[in-house]
């Protein structure tokens, strides 16, 4: 044949190693631009309903996030991995987890928190980095700046409008979260809470900007799902854990559950805080007991303590109980009559 | 309805890259002048040559006698002289004694092993004789010989057989066009195999759902047989290994160490099946086999009924070459296959494909640090959690490595396909049970 490849030069070219000869194409970087993907509808929520001024907190909140770990890996002689872009998901999910109102210099420190203290330096726990944190950073820096910096953001502003909001000079209305007229051991709805459909869509809500539109929020976990970026499991279970004993506590109040379901932080946590892996159980019967204990949690904390950000606090608490689930619940091998006994750790083997 | 989106625990979704091949009927692929017959086809002892630099053989004859009770004859796949017995490569790496015969195109016949035509009149002895006698292996990779596994000590009591036609590698069609075109020819290798046991309750024959075609023609072959069943599974890797093929039909866990005999069940791949009709009733021992030359780099992908021996040079010559300079040659499929680094290398009993990548497809990325995603563990078909395993062993706790279940990894390959952070999973499990070896034999 005249165009043919001889045989010899492509033998001299022949690539040898051992199997398996593929990869799947996905990196860490492509799940992490999947993640930003998916949190494009809160974002478009974002701006709709409080206004082009979201961009400014979203852009400092990501940059600083990425800066951080810029700064931190150059000064500590590490490899530095901005560009697999899991900085840029921790600072777009802390500037979704803020209202409007947040002061930017609260929005930059909880930032480089978040990067700094809870990713790279592990909280003090161990060796930190991508895949090493026991904790998850966006909310564990959350939760912070809500202990330390809340009276700087104590009121929720009420959307104004797609060019309102306050960098758009009208003034804003404040209000408290729906959250706060339910929780406080609350065991009905009060006729001061939006109504379902509202809650749903975030229309006429106040709260963090990411997180009010519900609708948004779920064609985000939809996508995650059907890409296969995270298990259905860890937010199903998270939300209806939840439901469920709300609906229990409500004495099975069909309204204040699903108002329950569809206030606070609960729908955006489900999606994108208790799916990250880093800070979640490893083994399959951990992710599912990570996401019931979550959703429990997160229920009681909103009835018995006089506080509704419960979400936060259940996430942090589950985090520090991951490894200690997945050590109890090691797949079983194939042919074995017994899970494995031996002690699970996260500890990177370059980092000892 | 199925939700086959939804995550999948253990098993994961190559793209199949069947399609090159699947709908092509098998062809008979041209026979060279040299051909190359290596010892050691299979596991177990290699066979010991029984012919000398000069003699003539025909086709059929025996070049090589079996080394032990663990071991398969070689015989010659065409007539001409004996023109070598020397070191050649091999598409498991290294170099093996093989016998050299340049091919006088006379094709002339030796005896057969059997009487042909008396299948059904034979004792299990004489079956097991004619299949050991054949030089049959395991033809879908595993290349045990068949001999050997199909008579289990009688206390096994054999009760189901499974047909393993899943064939979930990637590229692999051979398997597929043989259930095909040769459907009668495995039903009755299947039916001469089930003489053997007087428990037998039943045959599955397992197939992927990609195979539609496939499971008409077996269940139209098998229609009189009570005992046969045509499953088809999910299309899914690895759904034809051994332990995972068990478990889906018969719900059965070989524990470790154990045999599929030690759960009563005989597995069988459809080649071998097609090879023992070929052995007992014809009276042929195994001279050739059908593989599936395959990828994007072969210009006329195709199925080729090939002389066990003939160099895969010759077979891709046959597929009219190469289009661009190829990444990698495999013998088998990209998961589980052989990299092969020499076209001279000879097709052999247990090569069900040669696949070839592109240079691109062939790229593997340095690996990043794991970051906890856990798919490892989704797609491991044995339920370990690759990623613990491998940082035991990088950090040198073999210990761990060994409690984690090393030894019971399967080199399916999924943890290192799946990995994002590309993170060489099975290298390092491997590089963990050569040292738990190392350190139980002292």
């Amino acid at each position: 044949m005249d165009n043919s490849i001889d045989m010899k030069k492509a033998q001299n070219k022949l690539q040898v190693g051992p199997s398996p000869h593929i990869r799947t194409r996905r990196t860490t970087k492509s799940i992490m631009i999947e993640m930003l993907i998916a949190l494009v509808p809160p974002m478009i929520a974002a701006v709709y309903f409080f206004g082009w001024g979201v961009f400014i907190q979203l852009v400092v909140a990501s940059g600083v996030a990425v800066l951080s770990e810029y700064v931190f890996q150059k000064m500590t002689h590490r490899k530095v991995t901005i560009s697999d872009c899991s900085a840029l998901v921790t600072g777009t999910l802390l500037g979704l987890s803020f209202p409007v109102t947040v002061p930017l210099w609260v929005v930059t420190v909880t930032s480089i928190f978040a990067i700094v203290v809870v990713k790279q330096w592990n909280a003090g726990l161990g060796n930190g980095g991508i895949g090493r944190n026991y904790l998850n950073p966006a909310v564990t820096a959350r939760v912070c700046a809500k202990i330390f910096f809340t009276p700087f953001f104590t009121d929720w502003i009420l959307p104004t409008g797609f060019l309102g909001g306050p960098y758009g000079g009208v003034d804003a209305v404040s209000s408290s979260t729906p959250l706060e007229f339910i929780g406080h051991g609350a065991q009905s709805v009060s006729n001061q809470v939006p109504a379902l459909r509202e809650l749903f869509l975030g229309a006429n809500l106040g709260g963090n900007i990411g997180e009010t539109s519900k609708l948004a929020i779920l064609v985000g976990m939809l996508y995650l799902i059907f890409r296969r970026i995270i298990s259905p499991k860890i937010p199903l279970l998270f939300i209806g854990s939840t439901v469920l004993v709300m609906c229990f506590w409500g004495s099975f109040d069909l309204e204040f559950m699903l108002t329950h379901a569809l206030t606070g932080t609960l729908f955006f946590g489900a999606t994108y805080m208790a799916t990250d892996y880093s800070s979640g159980a490893l083994t399959p019967g951990g992710k599912t007991v990570f996401a019931i204990g979550g959703g429990v949690l997160t229920a009681l904390l909103r009835i018995v303590f006089d506080y509704p950000g419960g979400l936060g606090i259940a996430i942090i608490i589950m985090n520090i109980c991951a490894p200690f689930i997945d050590q109890k619940l090691m797949p079983r091998i194939y042919g074995h009559k017994k899970r494995p006994e031996v002690k699970f750790d996260r500890q990177s083997p370059n980092q000892l | 309805m199925e939700f086959s989106f939804m995550y999948k625990e253990g098993g994961a979704h190559p793209d199949e890259q069947k399609g090159f091949t699947d709908s092509k009927p098998i062809v008979e692929a041209s026979v060279p002048k040299i051909m190359v017959y290596p010892i050691a086809m299979h596991i177990g002892a290699p066979a010991d040559p029984i012919v000398e630099v000069g003699d003539q053989v025909k086709v059929g004859q025996m070049v090589a006698k079996e080394g032990g009770f663990v071991s398969a004859h070689v015989y010659s796949s065409v007539s001409g002289e004996v023109v070598a017995i020397e070191k050649r490569p091999q598409a498991g790496g290294g170099e093996v004694d093989s016998v050299i015969v340049k091919n006088d195109y006379a094709y002339t016949r030796a005896e057969p092993i059997v009487k042909p035509g008396h299948s059904s009149e034979m004792t299990n002895k004489k079956i097991i004789d004619t299949i050991r006698k054949a030089g049959i292996v395991g033809m879908g990779g595993a290349t045990f010989p068949a001999a050997v596994k199909l008579a289990p000590p009688e206390e096994a009591k054999i009760d189901t057989i499974i047909l393993n036609g899943a064939e979930c590698e990637p590229y692999s069609t051979s398997d597929h066009r043989v259930m095909f075109e040769y459907t009668d020819e495995v039903i009755k290798g299947i039916d001469i195999v089930s003489q053997l046991y007087p428990d037998l309750k039943n045959i599955y024959i397992g197939i992927e759902d990609n195979k539609k075609d496939v499971k008409k023609a077996l269940e139209k072959a098998t229609a009189d047989n009570k005992k046969v069943t045509v499953q088809t599974l999910k299309a899914m890797y690895p759904q034809g290994s051994e332990k995972n093929l068990i478990k889906s039909l018969t719900g059965r866990e070989v524990q470790p160490g154990e045999l599929p005999a030690d759960v009563h069940v005989i597995l069988l791949n459809v080649s071998s099946a097609r090879a023992v009709y070929h052995a007992c009733e014809l009276g042929e021992p195994l001279l050739e086999r059908v593989i599936s030359v395959s990828g994007t780099p072969i210009r006329n992908p195709q199925n080729l009924k090939v002389r066990i021996g003939t160099p895969i040079e010759s077979v891709i010559d046959d597929c009219e070459g190469f289009s661009e300079i190829p990444g990698k040659v495999l013998s088998g499929g990209p998961m589980m296959g052989r990299a092969v680094g020499d076209l001279s290398v000879p097709i052999s009993k247990g090569m069900t494909a040669v696949s070839v990548l592109t240079r691109q497809e062939a790229q593997i990325d340095e690996p990043e640090d794991c970051i906890m995603c856990a798919e490892c563990l989704h797609v491991c078909p044995v339920s370990l959690q690759p990623i613990l395993i491998s940082e035991a062993f990088e950090r040198g706790d073999i210990e761990k490595a060994e409690k984690l279940g090393a030894m019971d990894c399967i080199e399916c390959g999924n943890c290192s396909f799946i990995c994002p952070s590309k993170i060489p999973l099975l290298d390092n499990i491997r590089g963990a049970k050569a040292a738990i070896q190392a350190k139980q034999e002292g």
